[in-house]
């Protein structure tokens, strides 16, 4: 595991796509994971910012995030079916090979586990002409999906070669799943792992899930849930998991600071990661011989 | 003692018949036609108002479309032509084309249509479309559209009794099981055992229709193909025929080269004409099919 494995977001940065792009490239990173708005956003346009990229020389880790998109019927399903269409438009544009799509949180979304089944054959379908992967992530708050391992159930059912997961460690944390329950999961159906800690123990309400998902997000190996972090990616290793982590760092005070020391502090936690899964590894390795 | 195997038959829910017509778009119809002729193909008809020809073998229609809406990319005089289009005879063809959608089909742009009887259409690979046509048995979709040519035969027979056996599809590595899925989920294909392949070309994945009446190939990239330019597109036609030998004979003698070298170089099972035009090949091979 090395620093190319990496990736920052760009939800993690204040300012112009451009500034975040450069900031993440001089910190040493060869990949990053956008986000719609800093395309649908540009000042100059969609196409400046897709240029934008493609200029930067980063790979595109993903493209995120379709939101509440399962579980709908009639027109609110007809309706989200067209935004996932313009993302997907959007992520084949970027030449980003994964979309991330979150569990819902619709109230009008249904807990029929055929229904949701049915939706994601139906994006995974949708993906298949672009080339696009979709990673289904379970949202602590999601409306019926909160845990990885129902994700894990509804991805492995529809049986999609294009359909697989995406794990974030902050939800896992936030709902307290721990990563023995990985072994329930094919390693190479996990499209993506986001990567991120908090500054305390316990979330015991959706709100305070909520609250501390958007503003209070650190990098792994600055929050309190070091081990579980470290554990999580570990356990991802062994199983073979050999794809992208991401930062996913949502933090109010990381958007007041300048972008390159942010990326530093990015930089220092791939560090520390590596380090946690190579110590542990190692004794192992020699207590085999 | 023996028992018969109950085996469910591979369902067919949009009533798949077969092959109504595979369509090329192309900036040069003449030289196309050309190629075509030496293959078989008469010409029959003509579009009322587009630049489109209607070609027939046989119990195959191929649709030369040189519409400037069909060419995007190709307005270079000398680019290459593309199979743009495969029509699906289907039971139903606004039910097929609303089982697709629903199953998460992306609908066709209309404007890169080549008739102007509304045929439904979805998305195929690359830029290609997938059309579906219902009306095949007691009336004909080109009558509205076409006008035929004065003195042409309506219905050229074909050479050497070939009719099309199959599509070949060339996609990036690592993309077999999601095309696998695409044709398996909105079609009802089915793939074929490892190693059960026709022809001279026994590579990548065989799929097959649920009319049993033709095949798709997918190609991925051969390994340490790195520098070779590689597509996702619908790249060859394959044409059946019951006896390969007097089919290449009979083209032979049309004045179709086909490649006489190495494994390819033509045999009971197969042949493979030399490219033309930059990237037109034909495939024959050894059918069981009854057209």
């Amino acid at each position: 595991m090395n620093l190319d494995h990496f990736g920052m977001d760009t939800i993690t940065l204040a300012g112009p796509l451009e500034g975040k792009l450069r900031a993440v490239g001089e910190a040493g990173f060869t990949q990053v994971m956008l986000n719609a708005n800093d395309i649908a956003g540009h000042p100059a346009g969609a196409q400046a910012a897709i240029a934008t990229v493609r200029k930067s020389g980063l790979r595109v880790t993903g493209f995120q995030v379709l939101r509440d998109f399962e579980g709908l019927s009639g027109h609110l399903h007809a309706y989200k079916v067209d935004i996932a269409k313009a993302m997907l438009e959007m992520c084949h544009a970027l030449d980003s090979r994964v979309l991330l799509v979150c569990s819902s949180t619709s109230a009008h979304a249904t807990a029929d586990f055929d229904s949701l089944k049915k939706d994601l054959q139906k994006i995974a379908m949708l993906a298949v002409p672009y080339g696009i992967r979709i990673a289904y992530e379970a949202l602590s708050w999601g409306r019926h999906v909160t845990e990885y391992p129902q994700a894990w159930d509804i991805v492995a059912e529809a049986d999609r070669a294009n359909l697989g997961l995406a794990i974030d460690s902050f939800h896992a944390l936030a709902t307290g799943t721990g990563a023995e329950r990985l072994d329930e999961i094919v390693a190479d159906r996990i499209f993506l792992v986001q990567l991120a800690d908090f500054m305390w123990q316990e979330i015991r309400s959706r709100e305070e899930r909520i609250n501390t998902a958007r503003h209070f997000r650190v990098f792994p190996g600055e929050g309190v849930h070091s081990a579980e972090v470290a554990g999580l990616v570990r356990s991802l290793d062994r199983m073979g998991y050999r794809g992208d982590y991401s930062f996913e760092v949502f933090n109010d005070d990381y958007t007041q600071l300048p972008p390159p020391v942010v990326a530093a502090r990015a930089r220092r936690s791939v560090k520390w990661l590596t380090d946690q899964v190579s110590r542990r590894s190692l004794p192992l390795r020699g207590a085999r011989r | 003692m023996t028992v018969k195997e109950q085996l469910p038959e591979p369902s067919n829910p949009l009533g798949i018949d077969g092959i109504e017509f595979i369509e090329f778009a192309t900036s040069q119809p003449q030289a196309l036609g050309t190629v075509l002729q030496r293959m078989g193909f008469a010409p029959v008809a003509r579009h009322r108002s587009r630049e489109v020809m209607l070609y027939r073998q046989g119990p195959m229609n191929l649709i030369v479309n040189a519409h400037p809406d069909a060419l995007p990319g190709m307005s270079a005089p000398e680019a290459t032509p593309e199979l743009k289009a495969i029509a699906l005879r289907v039971r139903d063809a606004a039910y097929a084309w609303r089982h697709a959608l629903e199953l998460g089909a992306w609908e066709m742009p209309t404007r890169a249509s080549a008739m102007e009887l509304n045929i439904p259409g979805i998305h195929g690979v690359g830029d290609s479309l997938v059309y579906f046509v219902d009306r095949y048995k007691d009336f004909s979709i080109y009558d509205v559209d076409f006008v035929s040519l004065p003195g042409a035969p309506r219905n050229p027979p074909a050479v050497a009794g070939l009719h099309y056996f199959g599509v070949v599809q060339s996609i990036y590595g690592d993309r077999t099981r999601d095309w696998v899925d695409f044709y398996r989920h909105l079609f009802g294909f089915s793939v074929l055992p490892e190693g059960q392949y026709f022809g001279v070309l026994p590579k990548g994945t065989l799929l097959e229709s649920p009319c049993h009446k033709f095949y798709l190939q997918l190609i991925e990239p051969p390994p340490g193909s790195e520098e070779i330019h590689w597509e996702e597109a619908l790249v060859r036609i394959g044409l059946g025929a019951p006896d390969v030998p007097a089919a290449t004979r009979a083209l032979k003698e049309r004045g179709v080269v086909f490649v006489d070298r190495g494994p390819v170089q033509p045999s009971e099972k197969g042949a493979l004409t030399q490219v033309s035009l930059g990237g037109v090949t034909f495939e024959l091979v050894v059918s069981h099919l009854k057209p």
